[in-house]
């Protein structure tokens, strides 16, 4: 460990384990600290969520004493419509990313439901509320099963057929006469207590109650493993899948929680309008209004929704009174264009971040309001809280453009950048093997008048690894550590004459491959020759089109992909791709959290801590991956992988566009990973590194396996120089 | 006799819808724009028309000369919007979402949410019908169909016969190569929006030379255009205007053979089962992507 520890520091996570317990100490406390405070703010939100359900209610109740204007209770009452029907979006839409626009079939099968039962036939009108929520689930079941299985265009076709659903609905309710006598059903006033006071007050005690009830939904899927699932979805929906979430599952939920809330809103929205139509209730103004208040105030927080319906109600209400009824589709339509290119990610975290110039603000410009005669209390408020939102939108430019000076030498994205910086500091690093020897007659390579250009970097590396055995320190020293000899053990995949089409091309064709226990299989060949396709294909995320891949007895074509997971097998991108909206440490919980045995949060950031230690990123744990480089990048997406506590592990080019001290650290890391028991599959062009690591050497070449066996052996092998030089090389 | 009438004018009608859909899957495919604001630009074609030949007594053919060249300049003004802003394609449903109600409501508060229909004395065409023994065929029907076909089909030669076409489809299949090769993206995206945008302008001219205008007709579209699109595969000129004739006949004859009531979902049925078996389109061949 300490070995290993002291090569191949010149920079990156590694550094952590050089810096020793004080450090890890460190970090321990501030994550702590971080999720101390995260612990605070649920309970705070705990406590405050019934306080404010309860001061709402006794607005309603004791309102006359209280003097409460009735028309302040319907402006409010309709703001509790549009809450449900907001969270209900925002369920859905907001925490998976997947944009629904037909709010209005949900609000039309609840609205209908209770007008024609209730209304029409005099059913019990809570129990028109019960059949309205059942029907808009099966509604959603139905959905949810067609656009959920597809692979391709998943989101814009889920958005396409959520688009068509309300007019189908609308078509259907408008040609087929016998369901609401062609003229609109006239909702009459079902009892109520006699103690609730006027039916308005019903009314808004009713919306209180869904209202409440749907956020407190929302806050619960945020704080749960449900929502960590959401937005894994969100933020990269085929890694979560390959981490075990299952996601099928996790959307159908939503999607089912999302269509219940709108079908109960909808129906109480029948008493609320008296009169229901098809055009009242069908309307696309609906999933307009609802996707404008939820993208205002914010997606990804449960209390997004709540804020963009306040302003867009408010601001509804007042342009109404002002005579402007005409532009109110106008505005809203503006704003929402304007905010999908200014602030796709809402107030709600806006305002989080400078709370109180936004309050400063807010006041300052509300009472200036007041002053102004002939105003009224609530244009005052439109205009206080008009302002908090400038001010929170507004500096937003200037504080990004100060991040990203900040982060400086240390570059966001980009390997090119990356590796530039890299370079400059791990100079005097390079391997003595690095050195080209492309002009070595012992490799028996015609000698190239072309020079070394970036695409002979593969031939050079094979030259370089074929031709000279141990020839330096370094290689030999590392050969002769942990890694070999190796006792072979059970085998864990079992590929059996594996076949990939697509379309027309042959990716893979007929290979055999068994990765035993105790291996690390380097996968080698020349671009396109398939071998992406076979980690993809090990790892559940591409079926193949012939043969059969088994691992650990469980056939995998027979197995749903986010089970490959379980079954223990875990893969790395060649790209790697973090979810971005959670902390490194998140980031590998969520491998440990839908795991095998799916753990709850708290206990999977304890356990995260072990795989980022392995890989060395401790000291990063609460960073965001987008200040991460790709060196880092990688090493999380081990870190992700290892979580997972897999018995195979398939590294698809996870050191590829390194400098040669990452390299050497990324294979320090790799032996530690081995050396836990984990087999591991090592897609690589580093010919080195390959023959460094690997007990066993695979080559594949235009989809079918050209060689395999003992590394050297292999890469001398005439026909795999030949695969990679061309012909004339070996002539 | 009445169910062959159904057939063929429902496919006459379907080369309508194929126009509308043109636009839309042109941009889709090739830019990755998701444009709803095509069924404004639509809405906004047939209310201009409207507009031109009842207050200015133009012929209602001869209104394309100010329509077309006006909403090829709004749908490349739009498509520069985009190109500038970077927009994603989930996000281009959302601004042109907003766009789309913008223009609706403007429509609505300029013309009105009522019905609106040419009158007859500046309509001529809406009362003619062409005969073929017991079958009819309104002259507006015919008029849309063959000049949608025509626009269509020369798309389409353009799309495959020229240099231009040729560096729509390499930019279509793959951006980056595309670019470096020397595909200027931001003109290529201009000029295709602006096609799309004029077919906009005909394809609203000829929906209000046979029905009755309203705001709410852009929403109406949706179904049935989105089916076509679909069916057709996303960037397919010929699959769409297969899909679209398609899609009008099936509609016609269910119309007639069960109820209208069932036309919604014989449709809707189709787009699911179209999505199951073939999710890049049941007709689509040649072409972009």
């Amino acid at each position: 460990m300490t070995r290993e520890g002291s090569r191949g520091m010149a920079r990156g996570g590694a550094g952590a384990m050089t810096r020793g317990i004080a450090g890890v100490m460190d970090r321990d406390r501030a994550g702590a600290m971080g999720r101390g405070l995260a612990r605070v703010a649920r309970r705070r939100a705990l406590i405050a969520f019934p306080l404010v359900i309860a001061g709402m209610a006794v607005l309603s109740l004791y309102r006359v004493t209280l003097g409460f204007p009735l028309e302040y209770l319907v402006l409010l009452t309709t703001m509790l419509f549009w809450i449900t029907q907001a969270t209900s979006w925002n369920i859905l839409s907001g925490f998976t990313g997947y944009f629904s626009f037909g709010q209005a079939a949900y609000v039309g099968i609840g609205a209908y439901t209770t007008a024609v039962l209730f209304g029409r036939h005099g059913l019990n009108f809570y129990l028109t509320i019960l059949l309205a929520a059942v029907l808009s689930a099966l509604l959603a079941l139905a959905i949810g099963a067609l656009a959920f299985r597809l692979r391709a265009l998943r989101g814009e076709i889920f958005a396409l057929l959520t688009l068509a659903v309300p007019f189908i609905l609308a078509a259907l309710a408008r040609i087929n006469q016998s369901i609401d006598g062609g003229q609109g059903i006239i909702v009459t006033v079902p009892d109520f207590p006699s103690g609730v006071g006027l039916f308005q007050d019903y009314l808004y005690l009713l919306n209180l109650l869904v209202a409440g009830s749907a956020v407190a939904v929302a806050f619960w899927i945020q704080h749960s493993r449900f929502g960590w699932a959401l937005s894994a979805i969100r933020d990269g929906e085929e890694v979560a899948e390959g981490l075990g979430v299952a996601t099928f599952r996790y959307k159908l939920l939503a999607l089912l929680a999302s269509a219940v809330i709108g079908a109960v809103g909808g129906s109480i929205f029948a008493l609320q309008i008296g009169f229901v139509t098809v055009e009242s209730v069908f309307h696309l103004t609906i999933p307009l209004f609802v996707i404008v208040m939820s993208v205002l105030g914010g997606r990804t927080h449960w209390l997004g929704p709540v804020l963009g319906v306040v302003i867009v109600v408010l601001l509804q209400d007042r342009l109404t009174v002002s005579g402007l009824r005409q532009w109110q589709l106008i505005v809203l339509g503006a704003v929402l264009a304007a905010l999908v290119v200014v602030a796709p990610d809402g107030l709600y975290a806006r305002l989080r971040n400078r709370p109180v110039a936004a309050l400063i603000a807010a006041v300052a410009v509300g009472l200036g309001w007041l002053l102004v005669p002939g105003t009224g209390l609530l244009d005052a408020l439109l205009a206080g809280i008009l302002a908090a939102a400038l001010v929170a939108m507004w500096p937003h430019y200037r504080r990004r453009t100060a991040a990203v000076a900040s982060v400086g030498g240390a570059p966001v994205n980009g390997p090119s950048a990356d590796g530039l910086s890299a370079d400059g500091l791990s100079a005097d690093r390079v391997p003595a093997d690095e050195s080209p020897v492309v002009m070595g007659p012992a490799a028996g390579a015609e000698p190239r008048t072309d020079g070394p250009a970036p695409s002979a970097a593969n031939e050079t590396e094979l030259v370089a690894a074929a031709a000279a055995p141990p020839d330096t320190a370094d290689a030999s020293s590392d050969r002769a550590s942990s890694v070999r000899p190796v006792v072979l053990g059970e085998p864990l995949i079992e590929c059996h004459e594996v076949a990939r089409y697509f379309g027309g091309v042959r990716a893979l064709d007929g290979v055999n491959l068994t990765i035993r226990e105790g291996e690390i299989v380097g996968l080698v060949g020349p671009n396109g020759s398939g071998k992406t396709t076979l980690i993809s294909l090990m790892a559940g995320s591409l079926r193949p089109t012939r043969g059969t891949i088994r691992v650990g007895g469980h056939d995998l074509t027979q197995l749903a992909p986010h089970r490959v997971a379980h079954v223990g097998v875990a893969r790395t991108y060649q790209i790697p791709r973090p979810f971005a909206s959670m902390t490194v440490r998140d980031n590998v919980a969520m491998a440990v959290m839908f795991g095998r045995s799916p753990r709850s949060l708290s206990a999977a950031r304890e356990l995260a801590e072990g795989p980022l230690d392995v890989v060395g990123l401790g000291e990063y744990a609460d960073s965001y991956p987008s200040a991460l480089n790709l060196h880092q990048r990688q090493l999380l997406e081990m870190a992700r992988a290892l979580a997972a506590d897999p018995r195979v592990l398939l590294l698809d080019e996870a050191l590829a566009g390194l400098t040669p001290a990452e390299i050497d650290n990324a294979v320090a890391v790799v032996r530690r990973v081995h050396a836990s028991g984990v087999a591991i599959v090592l897609v690589e062009h580093l010919l080195r590194v390959v023959k460094q690591l690997a007990t066993r050497i695979v080559v594949l070449d235009r989809g079918t396996c050209l060689a395999e066996g003992d590394p050297d052996e292999v890469l001398a092998d005439p026909a795999v120089v030949r695969a990679y030089l061309g012909k004339r090389a070996h002539a | 006799m009445t169910t062959i009438q159904a057939a063929l004018s429902g496919a006459l009608l379907g080369g309508l819808y194929a126009l509308m859909a043109a636009g839309v899957s042109v941009t889709w495919g090739v830019l990755r724009i998701i444009n709803l604001a095509h069924f404004g630009l639509l809405l906004l074609g047939a209310y201009l028309t409207f507009e031109l030949a009842s207050t200015w007594r133009i012929d209602p053919l001869l209104t394309l000369a100010v329509t077309v060249p006006a909403l090829a300049v709004l749908g490349a003004a739009l498509q520069w919007v985009f190109d500038r802003l970077g927009i994603t394609e989930l996000n281009s449903l959302l601004l042109t979402f907003g766009l789309l109600i913008i223009v609706v409501q403007a429509i609505s508060n300029i013309w009105s949410a009522d019905f609106q229909r040419m009158t007859a004395e500046v309509n001529p065409y809406a009362t003619e019908a062409l005969h073929l023994g017991r079958l009819a065929f309104p002259l507006p029907t015919l008029l849309a169909f063959g000049l949608a076909s025509a626009v269509i089909l020369s798309g389409h030669l353009v799309l495959t016969r020229t240099f231009l076409g040729r560096a729509l489809r390499a930019y279509a299949e793959d951006r980056a190569v595309a670019s470096a090769f020397g595909v200027d993206h931001r003109r290529i995206g201009v000029l295709l929006a602006a096609a799309s945008g004029g077919s906009a302008a005909i394809a609203g001219m000829l929906f209000s030379l046979g029905s009755a205008l309203t705001p709410a007709t852009a929403f109406e579209w949706f179904g049935t255009v989105f089916a076509v699109v679909i069916l057709g595969g996303v960037g397919h000129l010929i699959g769409t205007y297969t899909a679209g004739l398609f899609v009008g006949m099936l509609s016609g004859v269910v119309s007639v053979v069960l109820s209208p009531a069932a036309a919604p979902f014989v449709l809707f049925s189709a787009i699911v089962l179209a999505l199951l078996l073939r999710p890049q389109g049941l007709f689509a061949v040649g072409t972009a992507r």
